[in-house]
């Protein structure tokens, strides 16, 4: 509450100073409120009455039906909810999100789409429920002022005609069915795009051609993903859901080759593996602009996998942050061999000076002996490093106690002498 | 260009004058404009500000301009600055909007937000003044029309 100020006197002329205010400021107070608090400001006064039915941005959810009456089914609450706002609406609208993912079956939005496509929709998100995939109606292809577009279970089938969306900047497909040939011509017919996100959309191969695309974040089957006409990409994030049974389809040294500007790389465990097949012993060139390695879901227990891993901390010259999550479920790792194999594959580490790395995070760790040399050698040779954060794994049943590791840990010598080491738990 | 610091006088609706480092004043729209086209002579009038909104714009200015002041201690400053009497919010709204200071607006508006959201109408009207025009009856048929948002 705010303090009671004694009144303005003579300057609170007006009873009501907050209706006073010129329209650009209540149409942005109004669009800040969450869509049920915009329409209950009719109820304040005359001169608020219609101030809500400018506003041009909704977010329709299940919190506005949620506390509508009982009785009636979700799915008519919801046909009621939109059929209000359409009727009472006047201006455009430039950003809708329709999150309907918890009705039971999607309920008959095409006049909705329609009418977004006439009055200027810039940014827009559907999400709708999973099941019976609802068909994005014509009138979508006609919404040329669209920006941003993030699509989450639908089916997308072109129209012959379609031309593409030329201003959009912004693409996320999360399990939209598609046909793969018009993905690529989606793709390659939004010259702006600069963001793509594609998370288990991909059925069959697709080739990205995007020459403005700056970060691009894949959720699929790596196998059917073909990556070349990315020249400004700076941030690529790739996981795996092909799980293919031997590691090894593509050399990562020609992968990265693509990508001259790459500033952040993010690859889980599967995405290594995938890409592990063929692991030179010296760069080929050198990725200069890399400066932040993620890996998830990872685990050293897998030979080629640890060389590829090594091999990137050992390939980018300019590497600032590295970020290692271990997968939560430890298993215990192959056989002894392929331990010192993989120990000696660590170690290699040794032969290289990480001059620019300042930060390193490790999270999930377990105790094995390629984790503590990792660490080891990261402390060793990282002369600049600032920070390192270590997490211990949740599990109880791994190689060392937490307490064991803490100790090992404290007893590493470190090259930088501003380096902090910080262990938490939980 | 040159690194000595300029300043310039601002002149509010009563006739107080403020002297303010050009850097700290820029951070209006308004002004920098002003300032860029060169139509800055002596004073700049500040016609739709009076001198105690404008002391309260300052401070504002001065604290988001102090250097190596962190987030954190900004974040405390906002989140002061903002509990005031809404005649007073009003007057800085209406002066972030005339100086085209937008992060100070969007800051003001939120806190117009912030005392709007979950309320019931009734407590909106006490927090800002706001006088009910409506007799019962249009009361009843615009929360009919809007039933939904009213359940």
């Amino acid at each position: 509450m705010p303090p009671k100020d004694k009144k303005c006197g003579s300057r609170a002329l007006a009873p009501d100073i907050l209706s006073n205010l010129p329209d650009n400021i209540i149409d942005a107070i109004v669009m800040l409120l969450p869509l049920r608090d915009a329409v209950r400001t009719s109820i304040l006064s005359k001169t608020w009455r219609y101030n809500w039915c400018r506003l041009p941005v909704w977010t329709i959810d299940q919190a506005l039906w949620d506390v509508t009456n009982n009785a009636i089914s979700p799915t008519t609450r919801f046909t009621n909810i939109i059929y209000h706002l359409l009727t009472l609406h006047v201006g455009p609208i430039s950003k809708f999100t329709l999150s309907i993912a918890t009705l039971g079956n999607c309920p008959k939005i095409d006049n909705l789409i329609y009418f977004l496509s006439r009055n200027g929709i810039q940014h827009l998100v559907l999400q709708f429920p999973r099941g019976n995939l609802y068909k994005l109606p014509s009138s979508f292809f006609t919404c040329s002022q669209i920006s941003h577009l993030s699509l989450q279970n639908c089916l997308i089938m072109f129209p012959p005609a379609f031309k593409g969306f030329e201003k959009l900047v912004s693409l996320e497909l999360c399990d939209v069915t598609i046909p793969s040939k018009f993905i690529g011509s989606l793709i390659s017919c939004c010259p702006l795009l600069e963001h793509l996100v594609l998370h288990s959309t991909i059925t069959n191969h697709i080739q990205i051609r995007a020459p403005k695309l700056r970060s691009f974040d894949f959720t699929g089957k790596l196998i059917f993903l073909s990556l070349e006409g990315v020249p400004l990409l700076e941030k690529l994030s790739l996981v795996d859901t092909g799980y293919s049974g031997k590691a090894g389809k593509c050399g990562i040294a020609k992968f990265l080759e693509s990508f001259p500007a790459l500033k952040h790389l993010h690859l889980d465990y599967f995405s290594v593996r995938f890409f592990a097949g063929a692991v030179p012993k010296l760069l080929p060139f050198a990725l200069n602009s890399l400066k932040h390695l993620h890996l998830s879901e990872f685990s050293l227990d897998e030979l080629d996998v640890a060389s590829c891993a090594l091999y990137l901390i050992k390939s980018f010259p300019f590497l600032q942050e590295i970020e290692i999550e271990v997968y939560d479920d430890w298993v215990e790792p192959a056989g002894g061999d392929v331990t010192s194999e993989i120990l000696e594959k660590v170690k290699s580490l040794s032969n290289v000076t990480l001059n620019h790395l300042r930060v390193v995070e490790f999270a999930g760790i377990t105790g094995t002996d390629p984790e503590m040399q990792l660490i080891k050698l990261l402390l060793a040779k990282s002369p600049k490093l600032a920070r390192m954060l270590i997490k211990p794994g949740v599990g109880d049943d791994t190689p060392k106690s937490r307490i064991e590791v803490l100790a090992e840990i404290t007893q590493f010598r470190r090259a930088s002498p501003r380096a902090e080491v910080v262990y938490k738990l939980a | 260009m040159s690194s000595s610091t300029k300043f310039l006088t601002l002149k509010t609706c009563d006739d107080k004058k403020f002297v303010l480092d050009e850097a700290i004043a820029v951070r209006s729209q308004t002004i920098k404009n002003m300032v860029e086209d060169d139509c800055v002579s002596n004073v700049i009038p500040l016609p739709n500000v009076d001198s105690k909104t404008m002391t309260k714009v300052i401070e504002y200015w001065k604290k988001h301009s102090e250097e190596g002041i962190s987030k954190d201690m900004l974040m405390d400053f906002d989140k002061a600055f903002v509990k005031v009497h809404h005649s007073i919010l009003h007057a800085l709204i209406l002066a972030a909007n005339f100086l085209n200071d937008k992060e100070m607006l969007d800051m003001m508006c939120q806190e117009v937000v912030d005392r709007i959201k979950g309320k019931t109408p009734e407590e909106i009207r006490k927090e800002f003044d706001i006088k009910n025009d409506f007799t019962p009856e249009e009361e009843e048929e615009i929360r009919k029309e809007n039933a939904w948002a009213f359940e």
